[in-house]
């Protein structure tokens, strides 16, 4: 077992009463964050690695593809993973207690020639991975580059991105990436879906073997009468093959490690790797049996989804509520102490750190990173019966996301009415560490968008998060969430401009009116309808069509196996084999629409500050000029979202509602529907990169509004009264008509957050936010060194307040001497 | 009746000035000019405008405030930007104000009856109520209004949310009277224990201030004292020590928390909005050692069994992961 020695410091923290202390769980005398060395240096070694681009899964896939030309796309799909899980090399590195990578050394990306290859082909050759100015990959060498060449080549044609582009029509493409980027559906246009949580608590129960055992009795039960035999049977044969080849891939790990054993010279290290070749033979052949094994198979089984496809966001589901049982049974035998467990946990969330994710520039730019993105492990909340359901490992889990501070995994605090105030100090007390993690979910809201999406109140209430925000019931749910992203900012262009680009000139959608001609507020707003109404209609038809590729090219029959639904019905998941379907865009730029048309309303139709035309003409110009006018439409005496001012807010909702209302309940191929989304996570400063300036205020190439946030332009934030009224406005829309989610950024001073008050102060901050309904909310607390950088790039902090007793002020409009003090009492404050 | 209060401000989610989330209402008007105060929009207790030069457009482009304006020639413009405004002309500012398309213009004080101001903090009820906080009045110096504070408070507390008082205490006994028994907390300081240097520095002597602090102590009331610590005007050991001795003498130590608020060099920029010459311009010292004398000055009072904060917030988090 674990070595244990004395010198750790730490006090795992429960709620059960042998331990009171609500910390996080760690005292000082080590250097790094985690009090296990171990954590600390696969910390580090990790940090220290390259980001290669590895050619190993590219090959194995072409291999097979080649070998198998004949057969079904399902079986097609299955030999290649069984060639890659049979052959790709395994890696066990220095002082690791679980094993598995995604068929690629850590850190190195695999190819997945699958899903596109002509950005592969085209950027090696004119703007290469190696040169990027961020989200940089390194070729590892000349025989590489010419290899990936020419496997991609093989591919032209064959992928999902090439048949789509010859499926969409015109209307379609002008919207697009490819176009006038109103909508870019990037993301599953040159990669896979992902976006899901399996069902991890029946694959703890019945193991590979079980779910092999399950899909060959309904292999035999299938009849010939049924119309959809063969594909059925395809189904089940694929998902043997890949499942089989799975404990064939944990046996050669498992083989591995007992070689590496007997060449050991350590002792404590002999041990170890013998316990995980013990581990490994376990889960291939049966169900795990203890902690360390549950999460073993837990990595392999999450690991082997993304050699499957490179979906991003391949989360970990309610990980305190699955896991639990094998922790509770090895505490009750005594045979795992708090220590070691916590110690287990932190290896495996270094882990999880490893799979990373090439991706094509345009898909960069909406979602920059180099992992792949959003694996959420959420925790807390309230079980299916509505009580509370924190544990030991709630906290455990809390305190290896501090101890590890790492992209990975991206922790989600559910918190309801009866959070107990252990958990909510602890999770203050993370958030208070600074390092961006956990993000809040509230049960309320979360599990009213739940039902909306056809669930039972049970159901809904095991909703885990998957990605950023979206929402997923695991096992049952592929909610093809982060399905595009939306430009409501040009969008609003539209309406302003007779359906042309400001920046072309051309005719983009229909001339439903313009600025300079709309007679009375109420055609502004119905000429909004109609544009949403167009884009969305264009961008909706657009990722149908992409999830039909899917279906025909791409299936997932791995992964589809771990769905009880795929199971029964000998559907995959591309087919629509899940319980609930999905398909979720997600709009970025509301409040820019929202203060847009504020300004519009007040000062054209309420005012006569202005008129249209002058508006409009200001706007065309990029308010160059139009000083006044600029000034007046940044100023306070212009109503803005964000201030509790029903005003403003009422045009945020109105816009909210009618982007929902324009996704909601549209159909998909897969027997489910649309679901929208309203978050834009960093996506909103690319977008605003190529939008024209817009009547908020904004000028060109200045970012949209962020997620449900306010607006902030060059000439300053719109919002001015504080978080309170931020969040009064932002609670004034219904956020479980976003089914697909919403997005919150707030962020404080330490110092407002600092000491026992401060804690309290967040604590009860969060407890009134939770019960005002708004669905997310993630904290950001400023350190000196934001406020170093904020010294540095004033213009992206100009929302940053500084407040110190009963004075408050911008941080960048402060003279430099003040800066400097603040900084250095900040400092002396932590 | 009911009388109408001059704000200058009302800040939501306040933190530092009483327990829990806060919203703080600031009255206009005080008759003490502490050198090092940060809000000296607040002292003249009429309407006052200020310039933001880094807001204005120009005089060229723009100009509406001086077209706006009933007098001529009382704007400043220096460079085209309107650096400041002569308000001791009796001038009413506020058409350029309301003209003035870039929030460049500030008017301080605002005439605001009791029921306006309850509207704004009644917006935030659900925030006090669950870290127990409420409203505070602060200035300024709050009790040169005191019937309206007492109305105001009068008004929360039917609404039930609690209500601090922030005062200088340079006030008649009898306005404290009017507002004591709707007040849940008051927070107050102890600037200076010799009179001669609190005039130097403040414009007026301590002993109405000690007096007052005295009836309150006798009445037992909640207090939170703070000292504005300013190098070389009340660091010195003899003030320190005459300050102790007060709170336990003549206070009978009934303070929840003694408070050091390190000097900060803030509102700087207002004195510019207000054509106000800033009397801490000459200062200059070192912060971390400054910071360590403060941190000195608390262990002082803490041994000598007052309960000490450096800042306005309990440092036991900080404290264990230290240890
Ligand atoms: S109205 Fe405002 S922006 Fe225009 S010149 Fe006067 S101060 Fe400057």
């Amino acid at each position: 077992m674990l070595s244990t020695e004395k010198r750790y410091h730490t006090n795992a923290i429960g709620i059960e009463p042998f331990d009171k202390s609500y910390g996080l769980g760690y005292q000082v005398n080590h250097a790094d964050w985690s009090p296990f060395p171990r954590v600390n240096d696969l910390r580090q070694t990790f940090l220290d690695r390259p980001y290669d681009i590895d050619v190993e899964r590219l090959r194995l896939v072409t291999e097979s593809y080649q070998k198998h030309q004949s057969c079904s796309r399902k079986l097609q799909c299955a030999y290649a993973f069984e060639n890659v899980l049979l052959n790709t090399k395994l890696y066990i590195y220095d002082e690791d207690l679980i094993v598995g990578e995604i068929a690629a050394p850590a850190k190195a990306a695999p190819i997945y020639p699958e899903f596109s290859v002509n950005w592969i082909i085209d950027e090696i050759r004119h703007s290469p991975f190696e040169e990027r100015e961020h989200d940089k990959f390194f070729i590892r060498n000349d025989k590489d580059r010419q290899e990936i060449l020419d496997l991609c080549q093989w591919w032209k044609g064959k992928t999902i991105d090439d048949h789509l582009q010859a499926s969409l029509d015109k209307d379609q493409l002008k919207g697009s990436e490819v176009g006038e980027k109103i909508f870019q559906t990037n993301l599953y246009h040159y990669a896979g879906v992902g976006h899901l949580a399996i069902d991890y608590a029946k694959l703890m129960k019945v193991g590979y073997v079980g779910l092999i055992k399950e899909a060959k009795e309904h292999l035999a039960a299938l009849s010939k009468r049924d119309p959809e035999w063969a594909s059925k049977r395809d189904f089940y044969l694929a998902a043997i093959i890949m499942h089989e080849a799975a404990r064939t891939y944990i046996k050669r790990y498992a083989k591995l490690a007992e070689k590496m054993a007997q060449t050991e010279p350590d002792k404590k290290r002999k041990t170890e790797l013998k316990q995980i070749a013990a581990n490994c033979y376990q889960i291939a052949d049966g169900t795990p049996k203890t902690f360390w094994q549950a999460l073993q198979l837990f990595n392999i089984a999450t690991t082997l989804i993304q050699v499957e496809s490179n979906g991003h966001s391949i989360s970990y589901g309610r990980m305190d509520q699955w896991l639990y049982p094998y922790y509770e049974a090895d505490m009750k035998k005594k045979s795992l102490t708090k220590k070691q467990a916590l110690e287990l946990l932190e290896v495996e969330y270094v882990k999880m750190n490893n799979p990373t994710k090439l991706k094509d520039k345009g898909s960069m730019a909406v979602r920059n990173g180099r992992g792949f993105g959003g694996e959420s492990l959420t925790i807390g909340g309230v079980d299916r019966e509505g009580n509370d359901a924190t544990n030991d490992l709630t906290m455990l889990m809390l305190e290896g996301s501090v101890h590890t501070r790492m992209m990975n995994p991206w922790i989600c605090v559910r918190m309801h009415e009866k959070t107990p105030y252990e958990l909510k100090t602890k999770v203050v007390q993370c958030i208070r560490a600074g390092y961006g993690h956990p993000k809040l979910y509230n049960d309320a809201p979360a599990i009213k968008a739940m039902m909306r999406k056809g669930m039972t109140l049970e159901e809904a209430r095991d909703y885990c998060v998957v990605g950023c925000v979206e929402l997923s019931l695991p096992g049952k749910e592929y909610g093809w969430h982060d399905a595009a992203y939306v430009n409501t900012a040009k969008m609003m262009e539209m309406v302003l401009n007779g359906g042309r680009s400001f920046n072309t000139g051309k005719q983009l959608g229909p001339d439903t009116g313009n600025l300079a001609e709309y007679k009375s507020f109420d055609e502004v707003l119905a000429s909004v309808d109609k544009q949403f109404e167009y884009w969305t209609d264009q961008m909706c038809s657009s990722l149908n069509i992409i999830d039909s590729l899917h279906r025909q090219l791409k299936p997932l029959p791995y992964v589809s196996l771990f769905f009880s639904d795929c199971m029964d019905s000998g559907k995959d998941l591309t087919e629509g084999g899940a319980k609930y379907n999905g398909i979720g865009p997600q709009a970025s730029g509301t409040a820019t629409c929202a203060d847009s048309l504020s300004s519009i309303k007040q000062l054209v139709f309420e005012d006569h500050y202005c008129t249209g035309a002058e508006l409009l003409k200001a706007i065309k110009d990029n308010w160059e000029g139009h000083d006044i006018l600029y000034a007046m439409v940044n100023s306070s005496k212009v109503h803005h979202y964000g201030n509790d001012d029903d005003y403003a807010d009422d045009l945020f909702k109105y816009m909210f509602e009618c982007y929902c209302r324009h996704i909601t309940g549209r159909k998909n191929l897969r027997g489910g529907d649309f679901r929208p989304g309203v978050y834009s996570v960093n996506a909103n400063v690319a977008m605003g990169m190529n939008t024209h300036a817009s009547a908020d205020g904004r000028k060109k190439g200045e970012a949209i509004s962020d997620n449900m946030g306010p607006v902030h332009t060059d000439a300053g934030s719109h919002d001015i009264c504080g978080p309170t009224a931020l969040v009064n406005s932002l609670a004034k829309v219904d956020h479980s008509l976003a089914t697909n989610g919403t997005l919150m950024n707030l962020r404080f001073p330490e110092d407002a957050v600092a000491g026992v008050q401060g804690r309290d102060d967040l604590l009860n901050f969060i407890d009134s936010y939770i019960a005002k309904g708004p669905m997310h909310v993630q904290f950001n607390i400023m350190s000196s060194k934001t406020m170093r950088a904020a010294q540095k790039h004033p213009e992206n902090y100009k929302d940053m307040l500084v407040r110190v007793a009963g004075y408050s002020a911008y941080f960048v409009e402060l003279g430099k001497p003040l800066q400097k003090d603040l900084i250095q009492r900040t400092e002396l404050h932590f | 009746m009911s009388k109408d209060g001059i704000v200058f401000d009302i800040q939501r989610f306040t933190i530092h000035d009483g327990p829990g989330l806060r919203t703080e209402l600031f009255l206009k008007g005080c008759p003490l000019r502490c050198q090092w105060c940060s809000n000296p929009e607040s002292w003249k207790p009429r309407i006052q405008w200020g310039a933001y030069p880094s807001k204005c457009i120009s005089l060229e482009k723009c100009g509406l405030c001086t077209a706006a304006c009933p007098v001529k020639g009382v704007l400043n413009f220096t460079d085209g930007k309107l650096t400041s405004i002569d308000n001791s002309k009796g001038v009413d500012y506020s058409a350029c104000a309301e003209a003035c398309p870039s929030d460049a213009i500030k008017q301080w004080g605002k005439s605001m009856s009791v029921a306006e101001c309850m509207a704004v903090i009644r917006k935030d009820k659900d925030y006090y109520q669950r870290s127990g906080g409420g409203i505070t009045v602060s200035g300024g110096e709050s009790l040169m209004q005191s019937d309206f504070v007492a109305e105001l408070f009068e008004a929360c507390q039917a609404e039930d949310i609690q209500t601090c008082c922030e005062t200088t205490f340079y006030t008649k006994w009898r306005n404290v009277e009017k507002v004591l028994p709707n007040t849940d907390l008051w927070i107050s300081d102890l600037k200076q224990m010799d009179t001669k240097i609190h005039r130097k520095y403040t414009g007026g002597g301590n002993e109405l201030i000690l007096e007052n602090l005295r009836k309150l102590a006798d009445l037992n009331q909640r207090l939170i004292l703070r000292i504005p610590v300013i190098p070389n005007v009340n660091d010195d050991p003899v003030n320190i020590k005459a300050t102790a001795d007060f709170i336990l003498n003549d206070l009978h130590g009934r303070v929840e928390t003694l408070q050091l608020l390190s000097f900060m060099r803030l509102g700087v920029e207002k004195y510019k909005a207000l054509n106000i010459p800033y009397g801490m311009e000459g200062v200059h010292f070192d912060r971390k050692e400054f910071q360590a004398h403060v941190e000195q000055i608390a262990d002082y009072f803490n041994q000598r069994g007052i309960h000490c904060l450096v800042g306005t917030k309990d440092k036991e988090v900080e404290a264990v992961k230290k240890n």
